[in-house]
């Protein structure tokens, strides 16, 4: 008994069966180690487990941790109707300190658990967040409580700060990490008629406005303003559908193009009530007339599994249509692979309790300097990479073994 | 052969940094005379600005650049500026100044003009834009360019300025209006059909080596009348890269043994609505 007694229990919060949770099992299998305990996201949000209970349990079943900490690894909620409407649900009882967040349109908790399947629709992100924090607050509550020594491998703490742009963007330039600018200090943008003032006084005609919220391409618009004429241009996924007095947003699964102000006002206001970052459009670097941003995964302080991903719209997170290149010899120059390396792991360094993060680095066009724009504690779902011949779930199991 | 590529990107230009700056510096070069293809590229946030400082530089030190034969104004993409938001100018100043000047391409369409489009030696004249004005369709149908081999019009959509009639763009390919013509690009047009229509019997193809109707919104009502042509199997190569024909149509035109480009297959939206390859 004494070999199985000594492998560190490895807690995986996460949906079950989803691309994410089965990975990092099949790399566990691969590598010789026992399966991840899994334990639903639904499950702790209804309260039929408790994470104490479950880090007391993997502790009995594990004795002697020979002072190995019990890992506990946060998973992406996403993608889950389920677990949206429960985290939507907690987001309405949550009356805590985030006053400082515009809140959005909301709904109560009962409501919440009943909301309809339509599909695409984005549902009160605001709200969404506010319950994701709160669970992470008492995740992280109840590790703490517990007896036993734990190790998160991201701190709850750091994820809620990675899952607000605003809040990700202001650390990340507090520790010195380039991001682009922004048109007007942050929060100052509440609706599209101060977004205009602030493109004027700022003569930044070029903008990305982003759902502070979450990561991926939804809730993402490339905006530009005509300084002369006064046209304007916005480019996104999100669609609006007038449904009695109510309007609904959804992500279209493609990109729209609006150029009428009334629909580009009516998507910028709702977008700066639920909580926007909005930052420069940095002029992309571009590779076979594709413009490109890189996807660079750090584990443990140090780049690994890379991809570049290519498109001909602004927008190149969007998995419809873009493409993923791996990273190979002569893509990039040496220096400048060098550099976004070091902007990735200097953007995860800001990150005291972290030690995985999928960070996506710009690249400006005939500059060269690179900057970060988004940092995703999930981001490592990085399909065909791989680090020294492993995939990135693989390559993070491995370095448990070391 | 030197190639030289200038460019004033949004933080130069908010700094002060202009292009005729950069054409000044380039005259103190010691090859200058050797500069033989010249980019420009953003000659800083083109949504507002003309190249208008450009040309005047280019045209003040014409007796310094005297090896140019290639240049390209308006090298910019989609990250830098909306191709139908690049403001261009009337373009004439420069084809007189240059009289060896064999290539020229310009992107953007916005005020564009050539007042008048008159040189004994250019040999190339590419457009691109995401529609491109009756008038300067015009300004080319009475231009006196007797040495053009290969001409390439971006003709887009009407949102974005194309404003022209089928015969008006018709106008530009009559066999006595460029007698060394090989080469003939009516293409990212949402007409491609009407214009691959009355191309594929037209006079002007027995001419050319090249047929190039890419980029547009070409179904099979267009393609048949390609395919059917006793003139069109005489050209050397058809460019049809992106389009909209189905794949029995992309299987007979493969099996006529002919040089086709018919790669970038696109499909017709859920409102059937197709478009150009470049209109924004």
């Amino acid at each position: 008994m004494a070999a199985t007694a000594s492998v560190q229990p490895y807690l995986l919060i996460g949906n079950p069966g989803n691309k994410r949770t089965l990975g990092l099992q099949a790399a566990r299998q691969k590598l010789g180690l026992p399966p991840a305990i899994v334990l639903p996201y639904s499950d702790l949000l209804n309260r039929s487990i408790h994470l104490g209970e479950s880090i007391r349990q993997a502790a009995t079943n594990s004795q002697p941790l020979e002072g190995k900490p019990i890992i506990i690894r946060l998973e992406a909620p996403g993608e889950n109707p389920l677990v949206e409407r429960e985290l939507i649900a907690w987001g309405a009882e949550f009356e805590g300190s985030r006053k400082d967040l515009t809140s959005g349109l909301s709904v109560t908790a009962a409501k919440a658990l009943r909301l309809p399947e339509e599909y695409g629709r984005i549902l009160y992100p605001g709200q969404w967040y506010r319950g994701y924090c709160r669970l992470l607050a008492e995740l992280r509550e109840a590790a703490q409580q517990s007896d036993s020594p734990i190790r998160w491998v991201n701190d709850p703490a750091d994820v809620a700060v990675m899952f607000d742009k605003r809040r990700c963007q202001q650390l990340l330039s507090q520790n010195g990490v380039p991001t682009p600018a922004m048109p007007a200090p942050a929060g100052s943008i509440r609706d599209y008629e101060s977004l205009l003032a602030a493109v004027q006084s700022s003569r930044m005609n070029r903008l990305f406005i982003k759902l502070a919220y979450g990561s991926g391409a939804s809730g993402i618009i490339a905006y530009q303003r005509h300084p002369v004429t006064g046209s304007e241009i916005a480019i996104t996924t999100i669609g609006v559908e007038q449904h009695n007095d109510e309007q609904l947003y959804y992500n279209s699964g493609k990109l729209q193009r609006y150029t009428d102000h009334a629909t580009i006002r009516l998507i910028i206001d709702w977008l700066c009530r639920e909580g926007a970052q909005i930052e420069r459009w940095i002029e992309k670097d571009s590779i076979d007339g594709s413009s490109y941003d890189i996807r660079q995964l750090v584990v443990n302080g140090s780049p690994c599994h890379a991809l570049a991903r290519l498109s001909r719209t602004p927008i190149t997170n969007l998995h419809l249509r873009n493409e993923r290149r791996l990273i190979t010899d002569g893509m990039l120059s040496a220096i400048l692979k060098e550099q976004v390396e070091h902007t990735a792991v200097s953007a995860l360094a800001a990150f005291n309790g972290s030690t995985v993060a999928g960070i996506d680095v710009l690249v400006q066009k005939k500059r060269g300097l690179t900057y970060i724009c988004d940092v995703n504690p999930f981001g490592d779902l990085l399909y065909h990479a791989e680090h020294k011949g492993m995939n990135t779930y693989e390559w993070q199991m491995s370095l448990l073994q070391q | 052969m030197i190639e030289i590529r200038l460019s004033v990107d949004y933080d130069e230009y908010e700094n002060g940094v202009r292009i005729s700056q950069l054409i000044d510096q380039l005259t103190e070069k010691p090859n200058a005379a050797n500069i033989s293809v010249l980019t420009i590229g953003d000659w800083g946030q083109a949504y507002e600005n003309g190249p208008d400082d450009a040309i005047e530089s280019l045209v003040k030190h014409k007796h310094i650049f005297t090896g140019l034969s290639s240049l390209f104004l308006g090298d910019m993409d989609s990250e830098e500026c909306e191709v139908s938001w690049i403001n261009q100018t009337n373009i004439a100043p420069l084809l007189e100044a240059y009289p060896n000047l064999r290539s020229l391409t310009v992107k953007g369409s916005t005020n564009l003009s050539f007042e008048p489009l008159q040189h004994a030696a250019l040999q190339e004249l590419k457009i691109i834009c995401g529609g491109l004005p009756k008038s300067v369709i015009e300004q080319i149908a009475g231009s006196q360019l007797p040495e053009l081999r290969r001409l390439e019009l971006y003709l887009g959509v009407d949102d974005y300025g194309f404003d022209a009639s089928l015969e008006e763009v018709l106008a530009v390919a009559k066999p006595n209006l460029f007698p060394k013509l090989t080469y003939l690009g009516l293409k990212n047009s949402e007409l491609q059909d009407e214009i691959a229509i009355a191309i594929a019997d037209s006079p002007i193809v027995d001419q050319l080596d090249t047929l190039d109707l890419s980029y547009g919104t070409l179904t099979d009502v267009g393609a048949e009348a390609l395919i059917t042509s006793e003139r069109v199997k005489k050209l050397k190569h058809l460019d049809l890269n992106y389009h909209y024909m189905s794949d029995k149509m992309v299987e007979r035109w493969k099996a006529t043994g002919l040089s086709v480009d018919l790669s970038d297959g696109q499909d017709a939206d859920e409102d059937d609505w197709r478009y150009p390859y470049i209109t924004e």
